[in-house]
């Protein structure tokens, strides 16, 4: 067993650490000022196109789109260190385009789809959303009620969905309905290509959340799409959108080691610096335990991470790895924000830190993608199920 | 135009380097490696000089353990066409680094050695005047800026009084300081097709150098911790201390 990354995957670090460094964590001033006056979060156009001028020159885009696209290809376990270096900064920024999309659409799209949608997107010249929860149906998204019913050669879409990013952007959407509702989760949802634009297809609010994330409530009324829409196979639109989620729980539990290691960074800087009662603030142990749970946690979480990209490589089913990671790297970085909060007292409370963002993030994130509870629950299900 | 580039392995400008409890030197366990900075800006001018059709080949050549092969492997990445590690288990003194250099010099006939001023760990600052002075090739040290017109070469040096330009002819050695260029990040494209390039290894040995130490280490300690400064009421009683207790003004 060889815990060594592989040395181009050490050198991409490398190249991500210094791009994160050197051009977005210089924004992050600008960022958190912008935000705490209420002026939005969200990098602006003129902020993103050096970057993405610098990402392109560096080829950092499509770091796992398959090469035919343009892309790099690269598995799993690289991207384990690229999703950890921008974790640490909260400069709201991901290398083009976003992977768990992509990933669903890889594993479902058919030769015409490929062009249209995907060969695009992977390109970075589209932007996509998706639309899974619904007002009823979060966690548990089973039990959800948008029904697309087909009427000739076409899909009739209607329902409502919700916690929608980047929906008003978006070029497409991807729509998950139920087509056989005897069915449900077990072959009776779909997933459908909603086109920008589409009749019927209707934000109808804005919804701002903690962390600096907006998102939107959708409206589906008799939002008619030809059934070339359909992605994938009528009614197996589950399990591409778990192998979604899979992706996106990955690249969650890498942002939490960023952040954790991030919070660790800087609560170990100010605990030898600052001084109480005569003391360093290094000196008192209840600071001590915090450094020896955050560096023994996080170093859990690395290679638990490890762990799971390369068995994902390898082509094994992480569903349940990802379900740990996910659950633990959440909480742990929760915990070790918290803990660096509170070593730097009112500082820590500042909206000048990046700290406070951090923790608003975290707290989101302890939600999307399957909240800590759900994810126990699953786990604990599964191996008492072994036992049974 | 060839051009040999030195890499050093050191320990990564951001880490804090401790002496080892019983002194015998730097704390170097589970610490983060990388290039020198200074090699960096000395491969980066090499790459350069390669883009705008001066250099025809760059060879990264480190002197140390087998794990240096890692900043070899880096340097191409960045641009460098192939590489050149002589592997010793030995912390290398700046004669033994310039001998091997000058073997290095003799087998591939390079136009000129590009190096860095010095590496952040020893900071010894002088590897690059010794391989000029044991191939007897011009020197241009602390370089900020490097123009090349045919066989002559124009420097601009940073010296303590200013600025200096000097012409040499090459074949010539020449040290980089940091304002010479800002080095690019490796791309992702250059460090995959640095994985095909290669990297020769070598020793001290093969390359015929005597590595013995000329110098005994009787101790490494980190340096005096400076003392917390005193706060003054007013600038009378700055001007007495700095007169009186400091003497540094009259």
């Amino acid at each position: 067993m060889d815990f060594e990354l592989d040395e181009e995957y050490r050198m991409l670090n490398e190249t991500v650490s210094k791009f994160v460094d050197n051009e977005l964590m210089p924004l992050e001033a600008a960022v958190l000022e912008r935000e705490a006056s209420g002026d939005g979060y969200e990098l602006s156009a003129e902020e993103l196109a050096p970057l993405y001028e610098k990402c392109r020159a560096l080829g950092l885009w499509g770091l796992d789109c398959p090469e035919e696209t343009g892309g790099a290809d690269l598995p799993a376990l690289a991207l384990v260190g690229v999703n950890e270096a921008l974790g640490r900064t909260v400069t709201p920024f991901t290398f083009p385009p976003d992977s768990p999309n992509l990933h669903m659409m890889l594993a479902t799209v058919n030769d015409e789809q490929r062009e249209k949608y995907l060969e695009p997107y992977a390109r970075g010249e589209t932007i996509s959303a998706i639309a899974i929860s619904e007002p009823g149906a979060g966690a548990d998204p089973a039990g959800m009620i948008t029904r697309a019913v087909r009427d000739g050669d076409d899909w009739v879409i209607n329902g409502r969905k919700i916690w929608i990013s980047r929906i008003r952007e978006a070029d497409f959407a991807i729509v998950m309905a139920v087509t056989d509702v005897a069915k449900g989760s077990r072959g009776g949802i779909s997933a459908f290509i909603v086109d920008k634009g589409t009749p019927g297809l209707e934000v109808a609010r804005d919804i701002k959340l903690i962390g600096g994330h907006s998102n939107c409530e959708v409206v589906l009324e008799d939002c008619r799409i030809p059934t070339s829409q359909l992605l994938g196979v009528e009614g197996q639109g589950f399990a591409p959108m778990q192998l979604r989620l899979i992706v996106r729980r990955l690249q969650m539990g890498a942002w939490c080691l960023g952040m954790a290691n991030r919070a660790l960074d800087m609560m170990c800087e100010h605990a030898n610096q600052r001084v109480t009662f005569g003391e360093p603030l290094a000196n008192r142990q209840s600071i001590q335990w915090w450094v020896a749970d955050a560096v023994t946690r996080t170093h859990c979480l690395k290679l638990m991470l490890w762990d799971a990209a390369t068995k994902q490589d390898n082509g094994d089913d992480v569903r349940t790895e990802a379900s740990m990671i996910k659950l633990y790297g959440t909480e742990l970085a929760t915990d070790v924000i918290d803990n660096a909060m509170q070593a730097f007292g009112a500082m820590g409370m500042t909206k000048e830190l990046p700290l406070q963002m951090m923790a608003q993030r975290v707290r989101l994130m302890r939600i999307y993608e399957g909240p800590s509870e759900v994810h126990r629950w699953v786990l604990a299900r599964r191996r008492l199920k072994e036992s049974s | 135009m060839k051009i040999l580039v030195a890499v050093k392995r050191v320990a990564d400008y951001n880490v804090k380097v401790r002496a080892k409890s019983d002194n015998t030197g730097p704390d170097l366990a589970n610490v983060k490696m990388a290039i020198n900075p200074f090699c960096e800006i000395a491969v980066e001018e090499a790459v350069r000089m390669k883009e705008n059709g001066i250099a025809s080949e760059i060879i990264a050549v480190s002197v140390g353990p087998q794990s240096a092969q890692e900043q070899v492997r880096t340097a191409l990445a960045l641009g460098a066409d192939r590489g050149i590690l002589v592997q010793t288990d030995t912390d290398l003194e700046p004669l033994a680094i310039a001998k091997c250099f000058k073997a290095i010099c003799d087998n591939e006939k390079p136009d000129m050695v590009l190096l860095g001023k010095q590496a952040i760990d020893g900071d010894n600052n002088q590897t690059g005047q010794m391989i000029a002075a044991l191939t007897g090739w011009s020197q241009a040290t602390f370089a900020s800026e490097i123009t090349i017109d045919g066989d002559a070469v124009t420097v601009i040096r940073e010296v303590d009084a200013g600025l200096q330009t000097v012409k040499l002819k090459l074949p010539a050695v020449i040290t980089a300081d940091l304002r010479l260029n800002e080095p690019r990040y490796a791309s992702l494209p250059n460090i995959m097709k640095a994985k095909k390039k290669t990297i020769d290894n070598t020793t001290p040995e093969e390359l015929g150098v005597d590595t013995s130490p000329r110098v005994t280490l009787l101790k490494a300690a980190p340096p005096a911790e400076r003392q917390a400064g005193v706060k003054v009421e007013d600038v009378a009683e700055l001007i007495d201390k700095l007169k009186n207790e400091a003497k540094v003004i009259s």
